[in-house]
């Protein structure tokens, strides 16, 4: 595509982009939404590309996610944003959840391989077995008139 | 904000953005251009600028221009604190004596 064709679009992907960053600093924590939103929208703004201010919002959607992840869970956010942008978290200090975002992420991309596993396997025997040619099922032959006595034919009765 | 000095994670990505801001300390940048120097994705670059800013290493402020005269709008600058200059020198300076021994 070109740098053209991608400049033409920008106005299309306009909408799309600010509801991305809006949508992820809403994500973000409390204390710091605001700022982060203001912040991504004027980044943004360096970006001159349809699919390069895409990515750069696509990317703060992930930014939030490891953000909260990184934000203590056990301090709730207050009014004052020097004590809360204090609170934030590093690793260094400890963190409260059982796995960390990149350890949730992994298992659930492990998950969905194994849930795609067992999908297209179930779906390709299914198929192997109608795909057979049907002169190869079994018919059932017309059934065998039961045998006559014929006793009473014999000579001597 | 910038007198806290905690220990921060040390990855590749991080590595990148300290040596972004050591090319000149003084100089305050924004995530925007913190982007062109490194390349760094805004999904890893905004999170590393916030845990530097946490531990005490670099410091923010919004950036004083009026929005309306200059035509856009305000952008955030980070800059390196002291204590971010001393720290960042040691990581690097413990990172080329591991390399080079």
């Amino acid at each position: 595509m070109s740098q053209r064709n991608e400049r033409s679009m920008q106005p299309e992907f306009d909408g799309v982009t600010h509801w991305l960053i809006h949508h992820a600093a809403r994500r973000a924590p409390e204390c710091l939404s605001s700022r982060l939103e203001e912040e991504w929208l004027a980044d943004l703004e360096s970006r001159f590309s349809a699919l390069s201010r895409l990515r750069f919002a696509a990317g703060c959607c992930w930014a939030a996610l490891v953000i909260v992840n990184d934000y203590p869970r056990s301090r709730v956010p207050v009014a004052s944003v020097v004590l809360t942008v204090k609170g934030f978290n590093t690793r260094a200090d400890g963190n409260f959840s059982y796995f960390s975002l990149r350890s949730g992420t992994l298992f659930l991309i492990v998950g969905l391989y194994a849930a795609l596993f067992c999908g297209l396997t179930t779906t390709f025997s299914h198929t192997r077995g109608l795909a057979a040619p049907p002169n190869s099922h079994n018919h059932v032959l017309n059934p065998v008139p039961p045998e006559i006595e014929m006793t009473y034919l014999l000579p001597g009765r | 904000m910038g007198q806290k000095d905690t220990n921060v994670r040390m990855s590749l990505q991080t590595l990148r953005v300290l040596e972004a801001f050591l090319e000149n300390p003084t100089e305050p940048l924004a995530g925007a251009d913190v982007h062109q120097r490194c390349g760094i994705a805004s999904g890893t670059l905004y999170p590393i600028l916030l845990r530097l800013e946490s531990a005490g290493w670099f410091v923010s402020q919004w950036e004083s221009i009026e929005p309306s005269s200059a035509g856009r709008p305000r952008r955030r600058l980070y800059r390196m604190t002291s204590t971010g200059l001393r720290r960042a020198s040691e990581v690097f300076a413990s990172f080329n004596r591991g390399v080079l021994a």
